[in-house]
């Protein structure tokens, strides 16, 4: 990704066709929803008791509360600011937000979050502070991540308990899913930038091709 | 007592402002990798680099600039120079030698000696006693060749005759793989390790904000910080007192109001603080008690409600903190959000195609306490508004919130409060107050035509250039917490501003420890805050060279507390919490 998202691979802590590859497929779903309407594709499932219990996709854009490439001149801007999806509304925030209309807050010590990319540092700490059970994400995120991407807020000292985190569950697909966004104009920002002459890019180079036995299979022990 | 009054009542705290330093700051990087020294030939150093940098690409992502590429034998550190020199005998050559250093991450040895071998230095002619001839050691290896009837072997060509073949020795040092910090450093590592050059005009943002900025944004937030501290304890306590949440309050202020206010203050030789509120254009307080789901906690704060106790906020208990969407950070992000997107949908010809399964919680914006009501309606009387037709019916207005969950009477009585301000900073435009309150929940006679120009919200619209958070500074009651120190850089706003007796150790700003505690009243506590702070993490994310987004990071230091007054109180207030680790 030229915005956000580096390549790197993770080697998959679950294997792609046990029953986190469902949970996370359905994940993928949201993201392919977000992008139909335009937001950045992240989507997330959380799972209790094999079910479903909430899903999400960023809800940036429709709730305005996200970023777009913009500079104004009432503040200073450091070099470097590559601006791509933010903002507070991220997918995890509304998956629990659907979660906590039906079930209480303490259930999620017994859910597990399956979510595209990996979460950022502001969802990292409210994942904890909800006593997620497990984290299980598509790609890696090594300019927001919270969970070992720029940060390790899932493991760091904290007066919440820690919680284990899987990575590599289908990133290529997460990958593609962001490409396809970031190739488009993005008409809502202020100032958009023409992408005419971008191609969607296909080619995985530094992404090893993952099969389901390379996969190593690290299972909480609750499952 | 109505929102106004209580605006109006509210004395500052008294103190100063300081800048919190970067984890780049009280963490210099002293990251350090190995690298290594070639000696060659003084008359090829263009050509090495040049054979270099192509046979192997410099990492982008490592800042070389500050290491010198070559040095001579009197620049190298002691150390080195001993290493260097018992495989690479001074004598052994002609003197006319530099040394090259080659960068991490390391090339593979053998592919670098074979590079650099035509490069070698000339070897010192063992038959001649005398010295190297001046025409000898200019001697290019091309030029060499005239010795030798072999152009191919450029590099045996010249020692022929001898057998020391002319070959590169390398030997691997530690570099620093960051610029110096100071030139003190940078003197340090010239003398220990390799010649560093330190840089003062160098682009230091991957350290810490330009000192200019941090210091200028720093006088000019001085004089009111103590005035939105003031009012975000206000609001604080408001939530504290309802139930609703724990005593945290933010406050969020327009940088660029308050230099209107400056300018207008100056040219009517005023006092610039006198209309601190007028800059202020949300305020938000902790709601994390008031979700149905924790229903049960709500109530049982509101049975006990007006008591002195603060039995439900003694403890830390993760199942009744609600979560961080919950937290004044987060809330006031939203109300700024949501009211520019009214705003937008108002302007907008056509509306937001609608979204499936997006659900968002009602809780966290659509309940306003009378503070947070009073400011979100508060209009601006400095900037030109839209037009009155174009006044957009909030739902974040109080006679919407009437129609939701009065839990509590919560949601009954502020629409007093905005509508019983004083004329200054009420509404104006008698044909959309009149359009407001088709519900009759307030009454609009007072304010027409006397009032400004026309109301528009404090706010800007993405019209006017807002978008997000960015440029609004943002003043809390307490360090906030690591979800809502990224969810600051995430909204973009230009700076963040604690009292440093707000500091928690479950918070995402602070850098360090407090390294000296003041030696007044609060020096115990701070002390304590110190002793915590051994058991905390330090992330500093306001200012961190991984993320892209970078915002300001001010300490408030109070000096002086009135025990009778107002500050006092509400320092008791949250003294009361002052051994409980919560999340603000």
């Amino acid at each position: 990704m030229d915005e956000a998202f580096s390549e790197i691979e993770i080697t998959p802590a679950v294997s792609e066709n046990s029953k986190h590859a469902q949970w996370m497929k359905a994940a993928l779903d949201m993201g392919e929803k977000a992008l139909e309407h335009g937001e950045t594709p992240v989507g997330c499932v959380l799972v209790h008791n094999d079910k479903i219990v909430g899903r999400g996709m960023n809800d940036t854009n429709r709730s305005m509360n996200n970023s777009l490439k913009r500079r104004t001149s009432t503040s200073w801007k450091p070099p470097h600011a590559k601006i791509s999806w933010q903002g507070t509304r991220h997918a995890e925030f509304l998956a629990i937000a659907e979660f906590l209309q039906s079930f209480p807050k303490s259930a999620l010590q017994s859910t597990d979050l399956y979510v595209t990319v990996e979460p950022c540092i502001m969802c990292a700490s409210a994942l904890r502070q909800y006593r997620i059970r497990s984290v299980y994400f598509g790609c890696a995120n090594d300019r927001f991540g919270g969970t070992g991407g720029v940060l390790t807020i899932h493991a760091d000292r904290s007066i919440d308990s820690a919680y284990p985190v899987y990575g590599g569950l289908f990133q290529k697909e997460a990958i593609m899913l962001l490409r396809r966004f970031y190739i488009q104009e993005n008409t809502k920002a202020p100032v958009p930038r023409a992408k005419k002459h971008r191609e969607l890019n296909t080619a995985f180079d530094q992404v090893r091709e993952i099969t389901a036995t390379n996969g190593v299979e690290v299972l909480p022990s609750s499952q | 007592m109505h929102a106004a009054e209580i605006v109006k009542a509210i004395e500052p705290l008294k103190g100063s402002v300081v800048a919190i330093k970067t984890v780049q700051e009280t963490r210099p990087i002293e990251d350090f990798a190995d690298a290594f020294i070639a000696e060659i030939n003084v008359k090829s150093a263009s050509k090495v680099i040049k054979a270099l940098d192509s046979a192997f690409p410099r990492d982008e992502s490592l800042p070389m600039s500050h290491l010198r590429r070559f040095a001579k034998r009197n620049m190298i550190p002691q150390e080195l120079l001993a290493a260097i020199e018992a495989v690479s005998p001074p004598d052994l050559h002609d003197g006319q030698t530099l040394f090259v250093m080659i960068p991490p991450p390391l090339p593979d040895a053998e592919a670098l000696r074979k590079l650099l071998a035509q490069f070698a230095p000339q070897p010192r002619r063992r038959n001649s006693s005398t010295p190297p001839r001046p025409d000898l050691a200019t001697l290019q290896p091309e030029a060499a060749l005239s010795d030798s009837p072999s152009a191919a072997q450029a590099s045996t060509s010249s020692t022929s005759p001898e057998p020391q073949i002319p070959q590169i020795s390398l030997v691997k040092t530690r570099v620093p793989i960051y610029p110096p910090f100071n030139i003190s450093q940078a003197d340090q590592w010239t003398k220990t390790m390799w010649p560093v050059v330190f840089n003062p005009a160098a682009p230091r943002s991957n350290v810490s904000p330009p000192p200019q900025i941090l210091s200028r944004t720093r006088e000019a937030i001085e004089p009111r910080a103590g005035h939105f501290l003031a009012l975000a304890r206000k609001v604080a306590e408001e939530a504290h007192t309802s139930g609703r949440g724990r005593a945290v309050g933010a406050v969020v202020v327009d940088p660029a109001i308050e230099s209107e206010l400056e300018s207008i203050a100056w040219d009517k030789d005023s006092d610039p603080t006198e209309h601190w509120m007028d800059a202020v254009v949300a305020v938000a307080g902790d709601v994390r008690y008031a979700r149905p789901e924790a229903a049960h906690k709500f109530s049982e704060t509101n049975k006990t409600l007006g008591d002195e106790t603060s039995q439900t906020t003694s403890g830390y208990n993760p199942d009744t903190e609600g979560g961080p969407d919950l937290h004044a950070l987060m809330r006031a992000a939203e109300f700024i959000a949501r009211r520019r997107r009214q705003q937008d949908e108002e302007l907008a010809e056509t509306p937001e195609p609608a979204l499936p399964v997006v659900l968002t919680d009602p809780q966290l914006s659509n309940q306003l306490s009378p503070l947070e009501s009073y400011f979100l309606n508060e209009t601006s009387r400095l900037t030109q508004g839209p037009e009155p037709d174009q006044w957009p019916t909030s739902n974040l207005s109080p006679k919407k919130r009437k129609h939701g969950d009065s839990g509590a009477g919560w949601a009954d009585e502020p629409q007093v409060s905005s509508c019983s301000t004083a004329p200054s900073t009420a509404p104006s435009g008698e044909k959309n107050l009149s359009a407001r309150t088709e519900d009759g929940s307030c009454s609009a006679v007072d304010y027409n035509e006397d009032g400004p120009s026309s109301p528009g919200s404090r706010i800007r619209t993405r019209s006017e250039g807002g978008y997000l958070c960015t440029g609004l500074d943002i003043y809390l009651t307490h360090e906030p917490c690591v979800c809502c120190s990224m969810g600051i850089l995430l909204s973009r706003f230009r700076a963040v501003i604690y009292p440093r007796t707000g500091r928690l150790p479950s918070g995402g700003i602070a850098s360090e420890p407090i390294v000296r505690p003041t030696r007044d009243e609060h020096a115990s506590k701070e002390e304590k805050e110190e002793h915590h702070g051994e058991d905390r993490e330090y992330y500093g994310l306001h200012w961190r060279k991984e993320l892209n987004w970078r915002a300001l990071g001010y300490e408030f230091v109070e000096t002086e507390l009135n025990e009778a007054g107002e500050g006092a109180t509400a320092l008791t207030k949250d003294g009361s919490q002052e051994d409980v680790i919560f999340h603000a």
